[in-house]
């Protein structure tokens, strides 16, 4: 089971939509209730909100994306690497339109 | 990235939250705006919401709701993520925040980093916001995004499959395309 907490946004039943599976869906109703039933303590953390951007790029993504780059050895060592403040930060840099939003 | 740390998470012990950052957006992209996103993000966890609620009542009534100052922002942030399966921080296009929003992320998170060392914090940017990120993360891992020919062909296919006058294709202009 996939407990993962990012708030995965409806499915609008967009054909171009990726990877919104059963176990997301499950995540959306979870999402929808803490976040939905507490809307005071939610505007107090922040106005702004990341749902509807990450919908948005999950729309327009096309999934072999920058792939390649995270087959890396440096991606690995961030992404599986020991706990510990040294290599804990991964900056991928590049200029307008390379895609970095959409990276896989 | 965010949806495949999510899809690669079978086991469910990671926690995984992300923001986008917007030029258009400026003014409202505090760093105080952009950690309490990311911690709307992890009250879905168990333990947190109720952890954010004990904060909300008390500054409720201490100090009739005001709005959070980064310093709590990050206190919470903190507490939650020591509750937490190991945490991965996702935060886009770091260049479109004014620059001393930035500044005052980079040091919230490094602050957040030195008291969680299982957080891991993956950020993208234009090349030139790579000496701020150097600044507070000295060991940061530096990866360079360039197109690749492959990449571009893909795009352009998606956009032309999906091009309302397709009339206006032809094998000729297809083939000039390529």
């Amino acid at each position: 089971m996939d407990y993962t907490t990012y708030l995965h946004p409806i499915n609008t039943g967009n054909s171009n939509s990726y990877n919104v599976t059963n176990s997301h869906n499950n995540i959306i109703n979870v999402n929808k209730t803490v976040a939905d039933e507490n809307p005071e303590i939610m505007r107090w953390l922040s106005p702004l909100d990341s749902r509807r951007r990450h919908q948005d790029v999950r729309t327009n993504r096309l999934d072999d994306v920058g792939g390649s780059l995270l087959q890396t050895n440096e991606f690995h060592g961030w992404r599986y690497g020991e706990d510990g403040v040294e290599e804990a930060v991964l900056f991928c840099y590049g200029n307008p339109g390379v895609g970095k939003t959409f990276l896989r | 990235m965010i949806d495949r740390l999510c899809d690669e998470d079978g086991e469910g012990d990671i926690t995984v939250a992300g923001f986008y950052c917007d030029f258009r957006n400026q003014d409202e992209q505090t760093a105080a705006n952009i950690m309490g996103a990311i911690l709307k993000q992890l009250v879905a966890r168990e333990g947190i919401l109720e952890y954010v609620r004990t904060v909300f009542e008390k500054a409720k009534k201490e100090f009739g709701g005001r709005g959070l100052r980064l310093p709590d922002m990050v206190q919470m942030v903190k507490d939650a993520i020591a509750i937490l399966p190991r945490v991965f921080i996702c935060i886009d296009a770091l260049d479109e925040c004014l620059p001393k929003h930035l500044l005052e992320l980079l040091g919230s998170l490094k602050d957040i980093l030195q008291e969680s060392p299982t957080m891991r914090i993956f950020v993208t940017g234009r090349p030139h916001v790579e000496v701020d990120i150097v600044r507070y993360f000295a060991g940061v891992i530096i990866i360079p995004i360039r197109h690749g020919a492959h990449e571009i062909k893909r795009y352009l296919e998606k956009k032309l499959e999906m091009d309302t006058m397709c009339d206006a294709m032809s094998d000729d202009l297809w083939g000039q395309i390529y």
